[in-house]
């Protein structure tokens, strides 16, 4: 910088020079700043009137905004503005657009439900994140399960029961399946038998012999009891949750990811011998409100394998 | 103006400014901190909050330590798409034996303050181990090690005494005993009591069975309690719905 | 010129100067390597290689505290000894002082960084550090203050700089803040792991209070008062207004501590805080501006120099970038607009729209500026500084929209219902939704990163350049003396 355009500057400097030519100038506050400042602190002022603001003594003021909402009992409320009230109004909104809706599916039996096209939408509409958010990370999304871990929801195999209700049920109070482990009662021959057995009620390749053997022992009092849970066909009961094992649908046993008949005669070996505890579907009935239960009900239900 | 003229003082005496610069930073902090601890209704009234158990504080540690809350927010706003997502809004008494708190700053993944009891144990359990078999879109890391980790328990008993020194109602004395049978009945009372820390530890695990393994006490075991207990110690029915609205 | 610097070598302490200027640009790469790690661990979880030491929940800290405490601190450290000194005219009261703070400050980043990657962490945010590196940190921050305030009482000028003021008040509010946030109990004296005092909506509170903070006076108010001696020099102009220096300054110091609840809107926190925190958000929009106005306004009086200096052009988008995020604050302070934003990617825009455009480039023009003086010789190249210059710009910018992006997205997924005020989407679904943006921002980290070693190549030389040229220099006078001599 010439030591003209220094001097000439100087005038408008505030006259401190640091480290050589660090300098100053004195310009007065931008206009548009200084109101635009203003009216900031105006509109903090508004804020501190109308809402709760400034703590004094062992409270604070509450602002003159206030808040009309509507009570659990139908009771209308006016109290001053903050956060959870503000909440009640935004609820009662939302429920006034929801409430025609489940009130209908509450009072409704399920099979008039099915039949009214108008509640069918407002289902799948209420179902999908219900279900998505609650129910996919185990049941996977659009229910197709996963294999030991949760049971496939669209097929029509179902462990307790496909009706609405029985799905009700299921949804509102969980389940555990549970079937005792036969490791020690049973030899390692006798495991492979049964296995042999089970594997033949779906159609497997099996030793027949073995197979034979097998079913003896499935249908024994004194040795299993397995036709107790699984009943004398094998077909399933669905009071305590024991699976059909003459379907060709596994939940535990990983019999089609199974490459060689060997591999498949272990997994279930497996299944028997350690016996299952792990089936735990938590009961929604605290978490869901029971109109959310039914519709999950339904919507479950027309995934695809409802009875 | 002619408030440089005064301000020559101020910026020709380092002292000065030291001292002017202090009160005016230290105003806002005074105006809105020291009211929280004084104005009772800061944190509600409300029944069934307590002190994590031995297992669950070792959880919460473990919580921390592996920096869940960079991604998940425990606190759920009184805003009704988050009142319909996940339940009730958080209140601040829920947190009030939480040091430090988590409520969050970012939710990559959900939100996790009532997450107790949405899931089995077996599913957090996988989920942890490897989050993409459950949720195929997950971005969660997986947490293989909580499972082959056997929970350390070595200084059980300083961690809890740490946590009594700020506050927390643990107890190691009888009449401190008596007062959280009181405050808590006597159920709650026992797991809080230090002396017998490590012995209701072990028990809580045996008997949780969290990590599917009841012989071996993994950090899986902690986390999964932890997790378990998140948002379900408050039985919001037993509440009408703006009830929590007056003590703000 | 040769000659002038000869003499302030002696006049002025600036070995400590040096060293933490290369550990600043050491602490860039680091950190920001680590940040596109996390980048690339959200967008490919697979990554994180299910090794515990690097599992996003770990590394993050140690990117947040790598570029602010590593990168940004000790940019401060350097520029603040650096500008103290030559504003004061005077030599750092203590050089073993200063010796100190620079070991120190590196061993609580070195520290920071393995005990978090090891699990140790205080899990509150930007505070995560263990109680053993907060008593150290106190420490090191002690003698910093001692040090830079020492220094100021020597000064042969009566008037203290403005850029002073800056960073005393970081110095100032750094030592409460950092102090009363860190109140904690340690299991044991030989346990790195510790409890915070305070509980729930308290402990928020108080963590809020600091963390604004740590935004407020660590990568602002200190920034600032980097630019109030960089951008005058380097443009050779005076400071637009000192009236608007004064008012600008006392009005941040005020209102910034304030506002630290704008963090928990809408939580359990009482909703009195929460008013205060937006009024005071909004009230800080014009002493904000009043920074970049100052910086403006030189820099636009020098407008032939933008167009042919690389470093100006740092400065300028600097200002332009800390004008923006200045304004974007205090918007998402509304409660309103903080109902869509919080939790979200918009957040993440926020800071790094801060962060790398604001606290990064005006770092790197300051460092432009400062390191070929503190080596008496020549920037290596000019048109590497370029080539950073397009760089980081296209990468805030790649960064920035992705993450305003995918953070707008998420907000609105989360809170969409549909006619029949059903929620439109489940969570599942917004993750998979924002992936694309998450690409987006590796992209744009990369980007910005490979700015970043550029301009470590081009300090490397420039430093090797000054070593050599020093070499020459005493080579030539000791001819001469010997000639004189003779
Ligand atoms: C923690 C994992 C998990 C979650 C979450 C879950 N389920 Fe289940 N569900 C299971 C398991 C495991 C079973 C099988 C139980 C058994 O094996 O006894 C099951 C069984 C069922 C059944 C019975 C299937 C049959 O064949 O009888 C229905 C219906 C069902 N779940 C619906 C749902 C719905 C609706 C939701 C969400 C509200 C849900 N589930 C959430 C794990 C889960
Ligand atoms: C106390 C009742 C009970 C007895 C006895 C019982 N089971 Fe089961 N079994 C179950 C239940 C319940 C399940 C399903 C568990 C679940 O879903 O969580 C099951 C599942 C199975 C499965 C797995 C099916 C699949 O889809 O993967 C096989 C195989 C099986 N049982 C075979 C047997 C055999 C063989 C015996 C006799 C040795 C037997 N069970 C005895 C209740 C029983
Ligand atoms: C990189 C981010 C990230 C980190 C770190 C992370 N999570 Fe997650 N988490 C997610 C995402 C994304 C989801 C949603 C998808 C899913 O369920 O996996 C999720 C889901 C969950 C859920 C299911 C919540 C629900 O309601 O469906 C739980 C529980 C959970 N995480 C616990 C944890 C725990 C415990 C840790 C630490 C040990 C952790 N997370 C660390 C991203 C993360
Ligand atoms: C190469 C450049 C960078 C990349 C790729 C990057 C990437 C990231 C990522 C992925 C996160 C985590 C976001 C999340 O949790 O969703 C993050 C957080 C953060 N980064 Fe960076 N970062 C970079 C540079 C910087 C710089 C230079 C600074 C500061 C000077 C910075 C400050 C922060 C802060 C403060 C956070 C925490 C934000 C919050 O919690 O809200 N980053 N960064
Ligand atoms: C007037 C100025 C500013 C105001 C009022 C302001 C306001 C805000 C608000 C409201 C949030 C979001 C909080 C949330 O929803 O969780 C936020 C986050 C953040 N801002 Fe600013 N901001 C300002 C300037 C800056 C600047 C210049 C930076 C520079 C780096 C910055 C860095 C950050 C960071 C790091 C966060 C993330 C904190 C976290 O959640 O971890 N801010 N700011
Ligand atoms: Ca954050
Ligand atoms: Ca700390
Ligand atoms: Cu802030």
């Amino acid at each position: 910088m010439s030591k003209e355009k220094l001097q000439s500057q100087a005038v408008q400097t505030t006259g401190h020079a640091w480290d050589g030519d660090l300098q100053e100038y004195n310009n007065p506050l931008p206009r548009w700043w200084v109101w635009a400042f203003y009216a900031t602190i105006v509109f903090a002022i508004a804020y501190w009137v109308y809402f709760p603001a400034w703590p004094i003594a062992n409270g604070f003021t509450h602002g003159l905004g206030k808040i009309t909402y509507t009570d659990d009992k139908g009771v209308r409320k006016t109290t001053d503005w903050n956060t959870r009230s503000d909440l009640m109004v935004d609820l009662n909104a939302h429920a006034k657009l929801q409430q025609p809706y489940f009130e209908k599916v509450e009072a409704l039996p399920f099979d008039k439900i099915a039949k009214d096209p108008d509640l069918n939408n407002f289902i799948a509409s209420a179902g999908k994140p219900l279900f998505a958010d609650n129910c996919a990370a185990c049941h996977q999304t659009g229910g197709a399960g996963k294999r030991g871990f949760a049971p496939n929801l669209a097929d029509d195999d179902w462990l307790y029961g496909g009706t609405y209700e029985k799905i009700q049920e299921t949804i509102s109070g969980g389940r555990h399946g549970y079937m005792p482990p036969f490791g020690e009662a049973l030899s390692g021959e006798q495991i492979a038998q049964l296995a042999s057995y089970v594997l033949s009620l779906s159609g497997e390749q099996v030793d027949a012999s073995q197979a034979e053997a097998g079913k003896a022992l499935f249908h024994s009092e004194t040795a299993t009891g397995c036709y107790y849970c699984h009943g004398n066909d094998a077909k399933g009961r669905q009071v305590i949750g024991a699976p059909n094992l003459t379907d060709k649908i596994w939940l535990w046993a990983d019999v089609p990811g199974a490459a060689t008949p060997q591999k498949k005669l272990a997994a279930v070996e497996t299944v028997i011998k350690h016996g299952l505890n792990k089936g735990v579907m938590p009961a929604w009935g605290q978490r869901l409100k029971p109109e959310q239960i039914k519709v999950l009900a339904v919507y479950v239900h027309e995934l695809g394998g409802g009875k | 103006m002619n408030f440089n003229f005064k301000h020559e003082w101020i910026e020709t005496n380092v002292g000065l400014m030291m001292v002017i610069t202090m009160i005016v930073i230290s105003i806002g902090g005074l105006v809105e901190i020291v009211p929280l601890f004084l104005i009772k209704d800061t944190v509600e009234k409300v029944a069934g909050v307590r002190p994590y158990t031995p297992l669950e504080s070792r959880g919460r540690d473990i919580y921390l330590r592996e920096g869940c809350y960079l991604c998940h927010s425990q606190m759920i706003r009184p805003l009704v798409e988050e009142a319909v997502r996940y339940g009730h809004y958080s209140l601040a008494a829920e947190s009030q034996y939480d040091h430090p708190f988590q409520w969050g700053s970012k939710r990559t993944g959900p939100d996790l303050a009532r997450v107790g009891k949405k899931y089995s144990n077996e599913w957090q359990v996988q989920h942890l181990i490897a989050p993409r078999s459950m949720v195929p879109e997950s971005v969660m890391p997986n947490y293989p090690w909580l499972l082959t980790t056997p929970l350390n328990t070595s200084d059980l008993v300083d961690r809890l005494k740490a946590l009594r020194k700020v506050g927390v109602p643990y107890s190691l004395t009888e009449a401190e005993y008596q007062r959280n049978v009181k405050q808590f009945g006597a159920k709650t009372a026992e797991m809080l009591h230090i002396p017998d820390a490590e012995k209701n530890l072990v028990k809580q695990a045996q008997e949780g069975n969290y990590d599917g393994d009841r012989n071996n006490i993994t950090e899986m075991d902690a986390l999964v309690a932890y997790l378990q207990v998140l948002g379900t110690m408050v039985d919001f029915s037993k509440y009408d719905a703006d009830h929590f609205a007056k003590f703000r | 010129m040769a000659a002038v610097s000869v003499t302030s070598k002696e006049q002025y302490n600036f070995d400590v100067v040096r060293q933490f200027s290369v550990m600043s640009l050491v602490w860039g790469v680091v950190g920001m390597l680590a940040g596109v790690y996390i980048a690339a661990e959200l967008a490919w979880p697979l990554l994180n290689f299910d090794i515990p030491y690097i599992t996003f929940g770990r590394l993050r800290p140690v990117h947040t505290s790598g570029v602010i405490f590593g990168f940004g601190g000790s940019a401060l450290f350097a520029t603040s000894y650096y500008v103290v000194q030559r504003t004061c005219q005077t030599r750092l009261i203590s050089d073993a002082l200063a010796k100190f703070t620079f070991w120190g400050w590196q061993a609580v980043i070195v520290l920071a960084a393995i005990s978090y990657m090891l699990g140790h962490t205080q899990a509150r945010e930007y505070a995560e550090m263990e109680w053993p590196i907060d008593i150290l940190i106190e420490v090191v921050w002690l003698a910093y203050m001692a040090v830079f305030i020492g220094t100021i009482m020597r000064r042969k000028q009566p008037h203290i700089y403005v850029a002073n003021w800056f960073y005393l008040a970081f110095i100032l509010a750094t030592a409460l803040l950092h102090t009363f946030n860190n109140l904690a109990v340690p299991v044991s004296l030989f346990s790195m792991k510790s409890y915070s005092l305070f509980s729930g909506a308290q402990d928020a509170m108080v963590e809020w209070w600091y963390g604004h903070n740590a935004v407020g006076f660590f990568l602002t108010a200190a920034f600032l008062g980097m630019m109030y001696y960089f951008v005058p020099k380097q443009a050779g102009r005076p400071i637009y207004s000192y009236r608007l220096s004064i008012i600008h300054f006392w009005a941040l110091s005020f209102l910034y501590m304030w506002v630290g609840t704008h963090h928990l809107h809408w939580t359990a926190i009482p909703d009195w805080t929460s008013t205060l925190a937006a009024t005071f958000s909004i009230m800080l929009l014009l002493p904000s501006w009043g920074g970049m106005i100052n910086g403006i306004m030189t820099l636009s009086g020098a407008r032939d120099k933008l167009r042919t200096d690389p470093i100006l052009r740092f400065m300028a988008v600097a200002l332009s970038f800390y004008g923006m995020s200045t304004f974007e604050g205090p918007m998402m302070a509304l409660k309103s607009v903080n109902a869509l934003s919080h939790y979200t990617d918009w957040t993440i825009a926020h800071v790094h729209s801060g962060a790398l455009g604001w606290v990064a480039m005006i770092t790197f023009g300051s460092m432009y500026h400062m390191i070929p003086k503190l080596w008496d010789t020549k920037l290596y190249s000019q048109r590497l500084v370029y080539w950073h210059f397009w760089l980081a710009t296209i990468g805030i910018l790649l960064y920035i929209i992705a993450m305003w992006i995918s953070g707008i997205t998420q907000g609105l997924m989360w809170r969409t219902f549909d006619d029949f005020g059903n929620l439109k989407y489940s969570f599942a679904e917004t993750v998979a939704a924002v992936r694309p943006f998450y690409i987006m921002r590796v992209i744009g980290g990369l980007f910005f990163f490979s700015g970043m070693l550029i301009m470590v190549y081009n300090i490397f030389r420039t430093i090797r350049q000054g070593a050599r040229e020093a070499v020459e220099l005493e080579a030539k006078f000791a001819a001469k003396l010997a000639k004189a001599g003779a």
